[in-house]
């Protein structure tokens, strides 16, 4: 079946008139600068402690935070999302309006995206100072920003549809935050997480992506079924869930 | 677009809860709106005015029944029936930190238009609401009803041929209310059409064409304000405080409301010099005014209600 409108099938995304609605996001984020700048507080710190603590692990560390912050980024999304909808029911406002409901999405997605960048590309450029990164690995390293980034938001959006009250959310949104950005190996080597373990590693997203990142700075520290299995669980979380949530965002626009 | 703004048919809604009771919010609601008319869906708290909008506006599906815009179904069509509306939810907020002008005109660029288009119409829509004066202050310091005047001046300003406005003048000031009503009309005048829900009954006499008043999910009557008054039983309201005793003398006259030890009677004009004699031999005092749609409103919901206990 077609879209009257388009002439392209029905399943087919849809992301007109989203970037007038990311830049209507875009807006509302950068009337918060002082967010933008703490929303790097906790990398920072982490980096402070490994500097201290464990220099030799620093540019492990340097790399995790920006997968890291990758990942905060896209779980933005849950806050923003949850926030447009309970607080000022304005999704109706959006969804009600040739605004179809995956431009919605992904128009605040890469709105905070944008919002919240300069700080990440902050870390890139002291990672390229630091580590004196390969145009391949500067490469990998984007796109694994883009891969985390898009897992996280995907995950954010769908959640965000499910709570009526903006209390609940933000012990959900801490859970998962420290799930898959604090506790596998993301800011410290994948060799010091236990062994038997290494598999869920390798297939959340977040540390997925930093094993993948301290593979590129140490080669063979994966074996090449692990760099298999990271690259292909991280692609099949990035892309599943976005279309996922792509047929979610369409969904949950019609309540039932 | 030959077909009908708003068609629909038995329309009925059930939330269906694991831990709450199973809740009927629509019980075969049926209505037309027609091109350019001001309908407004009246009815007490939880009538299902706002479950019936949200259907009627693809926010929320129908357990069963048809609701038809311009012809789609909102349900299976429902990509094609969001470019022709616009809904202005009940007590939706504009982003704290977006000016309304940036609100306004964002919204209408997300829509689709040009720049152009965008601002001509976003400040037209901002000069209607009067937020002209602080169209660039965030909204986050605006008064309440500066809030919902730029939440309404953004959906105005869409010019969609199909507006669902959910209690659209809550919170504003009496100047601002008649300021939306004149859009409103201006709007109509255009060719749009307009479903609105509102509690104040003034609001609903002075701007809507028609009405429906709903109650526990099903349409109770419909009609324009003067049938529904005329339905009444009187073009006239005396009320006489302390006329308690007068009662049964009063209900000769008309329609007897009872209010504590005050009496409302609602009479014809012919009847009035005789009424009025009598309270004054009585020595008591009696106001005279026009029935309100509020007299009507009352009349309907309470007899329902009224069934529904009896």
């Amino acid at each position: 079946m077609r879209s009257a409108e388009t002439g392209l099938p029905r399943w087919f995304p849809r992301f007109g008139g989203m970037p007038a609605f990311a830049a209507t996001e875009l807006r509302v984020q950068l009337h918060e600068g002082l967010a933008i700048l703490t929303s790097m507080i906790v990398q920072v710190v982490l980096l402070v402690f490994v500097a201290i603590l464990a220099p030799r692990y620093f540019g492990i560390a340097l790399l995790g935070a920006i997968v890291f912050s990758a990942f905060s980024l896209g779980q933005r999304v849950l806050n923003e999302a949850a926030y447009i909808r309970v607080d000022h029911k304005l999704n109706e406002l959006y969804l009600a309006s040739p605004l179809a409901p995956e431009a919605y999405f992904l128009g605040i997605a890469v709105g905070v995206l944008i919002a919240y960048l300069p700080p990440v590309v902050g870390l890139v450029v002291l990672a390229e100072a630091i580590l004196h990164l390969s145009l391949g690995v500067a490469f990998l390293v984007g796109v694994l920003i883009l891969a985390v980034w898009l897992f996280a938001a995907s995950m954010g959006y769908i959640l965000s549809t499910a709570f009526r009250d903006m209390r609940s959310i933000w012990s959900y949104a801490s859970l998962l935050y420290n799930l898959f950005g604090v506790l596998p190996p993301v800011f410290y080597p994948l060799v010091l997480w236990p062994a038997g373990l290494r598999p869920v590693a390798l297939v959340l997203p977040p540390s997925a992506a930093a094993a993948l990142l301290q593979n590129a700075l140490d080669p063979g520290l994966l074996a090449p079924g692990e760099v298999a299995l990271a690259a292909g669980a991280l692609g099949v979380a990035a892309f599943g869930l976005f279309f996922l949530t792509v047929y979610w965002a369409r969904r949950s626009a019609q309540e039932r | 677009m030959p077909s009908e703004p708003l068609v629909a048919s038995d329309v009925r809604k059930v939330y269906e809860s694991r831990r709450g009771p199973r809740i009927e919010a629509l019980n075969g609601v049926s209505m037309s709106v027609h091109r350019g008319e001001r309908v407004a869906l009246l009815g007490r708290n939880g009538a299902g005015k706002t479950t019936f909008l949200k259907i009627a506006s693809t926010l929320l599906a129908a357990s069963s029944g048809r609701v038809e815009v311009f012809g789609h179904e909102v349900g299976r069509e429902a990509d094609l029936v969001r470019p022709e509306i616009a809904v202005v939810p009940q007590e939706g907020k504009p982003f704290f930190h977006l000016t309304p002008r940036e609100q306004v005109y964002t919204y209408l660029r997300s829509r689709g238009m040009s720049r152009e288009v965008a601002h001509d119409r976003g400040e037209r829509a901002l000069a209607a609401m009067e937020l002209t004066e602080v169209a660039d202050r965030l909204a986050i310091s605006l008064s309440g009803g500066q809030k919902q005047r730029t939440m309404v001046a953004t959906v105005l300003a869409t010019g969609a041929p199909l507006l669902f406005l959910d209690e659209p003048t809550i919170g504003m000031d009496p100047f601002a209310r008649r300021a939306v009503w004149q859009s409103l009309r201006e709007l109509t005048r255009e060719g749009s059409t307009i479903l609105l829900t509102t509690h104040y009954l003034d609001e609903a006499e002075a701007l809507a064409d028609r009405l429906y008043i709903v109650e526990r999910g099903r349409v109770l009557v419909e009609g324009t304000a003067a049938s529904l008054k005329q339905d009444v039983g009187g073009t006239l309201r005396v009320t006489v405080p302390q006329g308690g005793r007068l009662t049964e003398t009063l209900r000769t006259f008309g329609r007897v409301v009872p209010d504590g030890d005050t009496v409302h009677v609602l009479v014809e004009p012919g009847r009035l010099n005789e009424l009025l004699t009598i309270a004054v031999r009585e020595r008591l005092t009696a106001t005279v005014g026009p029935v309100t749609l509020e007299e009507a409103f009352l009349r309907v919901v309470g007899r329902s209600i009224e069934d529904e206990v009896g």
